[in-house]
């Protein structure tokens, strides 16, 4: 299982905060590739963070059951 | 010190402490709805010296979270409303006002005078200016931002830390304000609330600062969570610096002349007609360069502001070299026109 939680106007886009798929393993570029084709996630700018770590590359990365990603966009409100 | 014995008594903090609190200079930019939480809470700790950066006056709809202004404050400058409050709580207080928007021209003048910035404005390009002035002062940047029920915390450039824009490099215009999307008071309260413990924690040297991290809180699930940058502070390219589009009031565009180069789609109204302005509407700017020179000082304005800052962009890409934007839309501009005229 993989965790994804979403923020911000992703959350949105993704109408939920969180949702886990039964993956035993994936790259993240197939999962955000996965994510765009159901959100399209790519009109947003975010980082990702893999076990409350964002990661400065998205490329080459393995994803392993149990691992936790967050899309986390920037704010503007204030 | 009797007033602050409540504080002084609490372990590291001391009559030190407090000295330290009283001999801090603090800028706060934005007195919105984080401005009005972070204020009161530095004011009533003794924290010395307040700036407070706004152009902005009180309006009927900022009441439901700008706490800090009362029904007759409407119409009245953000900065010198909340600076009657701010007095009154703590007459002690050194308090300075600036009753303009920050720029790319004035951001270096109005942090210098300060040791600790606080972004609590509702604006991404004004945080991209205030984040780079900060980064190259060495100075530390609060940031708070608000996205519904959703608030994010950070410290930014705190002792040679990440900077803003090394966690998002790119200017995302596609996140809404408050005015678009909606906000409580109470999301606002508490992310400001965080940004001033941030404050304090620094000016005292107690606590985990939250540089180098970035805490995103849910209102709706009481849920927070805290995510550890792991990007190297880069150096950041010319290239990055000169996509900061300067925002500029309808006043001093008019006043500094050049070419007014409006961006709405034909049809969209009001409809301005002006000598000094064409219409290039945004969805064929790219093919229709050719048509301004290169040399020309361009100022850009839509109907709101945002898709202004987007052309604005995509002309400096292209080599133009004096590329304004203006901060509000047609409507400001022509009321703008209609009263100059009245008055001539």
């Amino acid at each position: 299982m993989i965790t994804i939680n979403y923020f911000g106007n992703i959350a949105e886009a993704a109408q939920s905060d969180s949702e886990t798929l039964d993956l035993k393993s994936m790259s993240l570029e197939d999962l955000l590739e996965l994510l765009d084709s159901k959100y399209g996630i790519k009109k947003f700018q975010f980082q990702v963070a893999v076990n409350r770590k964002i990661i400065s590359t998205k490329q080459g990365l393995s994803l392993s059951d149990r691992d936790e990603i967050a899309l986390l966009p920037p704010f503007s409100g204030g | 010190m009797e007033r602050f014995q409540r504080q002084t008594i609490l372990p590291g903090i001391g009559i030190s402490g407090q000295q330290k609190l009283q001999d801090s200079k603090v800028l706060v930019v934005g007195a919105g709805g984080l401005g009005c939480a972070v204020l009161p809470y530095l004011a009533s700790a003794g924290v010395g010296s307040l700036g407070i950066v706004d152009g902005d006056k009180v309006e009927l709809s900022n009441l439901h979270r700008q706490v800090l202004y009362s029904e007759k404050s409407i119409g009245e400058f953000k900065v010198l409303e909340s600076e009657k409050a701010l007095s009154s709580m703590n007459s002690q207080l050194t308090i300075t006002t600036y009753s303009v928007f920050l720029t790319l021209e004035n951001v270096d003048n109005l942090i210098t005078e300060y040791d600790l910035v606080i972004d609590a404005t509702d604006n991404t390009e004004v945080r991209y200016i205030l984040d780079e002035a900060c980064r190259v002062a060495g100075k530390a940047m609060i940031y708070g931002s608000i996205f519904r029920f959703q608030g994010q915390v950070s410290v930014f450039n705190y002792q040679g830390g990440p900077s803003y824009r090394s966690l998002f490099p790119e200017e995302d215009q596609s996140s809404l304000n408050c005015a678009e999307a909606g906000v409580l008071g109470t999301t606002v309260g508490m992310i400001g609330m965080l940004q001033a413990n941030e404050a304090l924690k620094i000016i005292l040297g107690m606590g985990e600062i939250l540089s180098g991290k970035i805490l995103i809180y849910n209102m709706l699930k009481n849920d927070q969570q805290i995510f550890e940058l792991a990007i190297q502070e880069k150096v950041i390219s010319e290239k990055a610096i000169s996509s900061t589009i300067d925002l500029i009031s309808v006043e001093k565009a008019l006043v500094e002349g050049g070419l007014l180069l409006d961006v709405r789609e034909l049809g969209e109204k009001p409809v301005v007609s002006l000598e000094n302005c064409i219409q290039i509407p945004l969805s064929v700017l790219e093919s229709r360069l050719d048509e301004i020179s290169k040399e020309a000082k361009i100022t850009v304005f839509c109907q709101a502001g945002s898709r202004a800052i987007s052309a604005a962009k995509i002309l400096k890409k292209a080599n133009f070299q004096q590329v304004k934007a203006i901060r509000g839309g047609a409507s400001d501009l022509l009321k703008l026109i209609t009263n100059e005229k009245s008055i001539s």
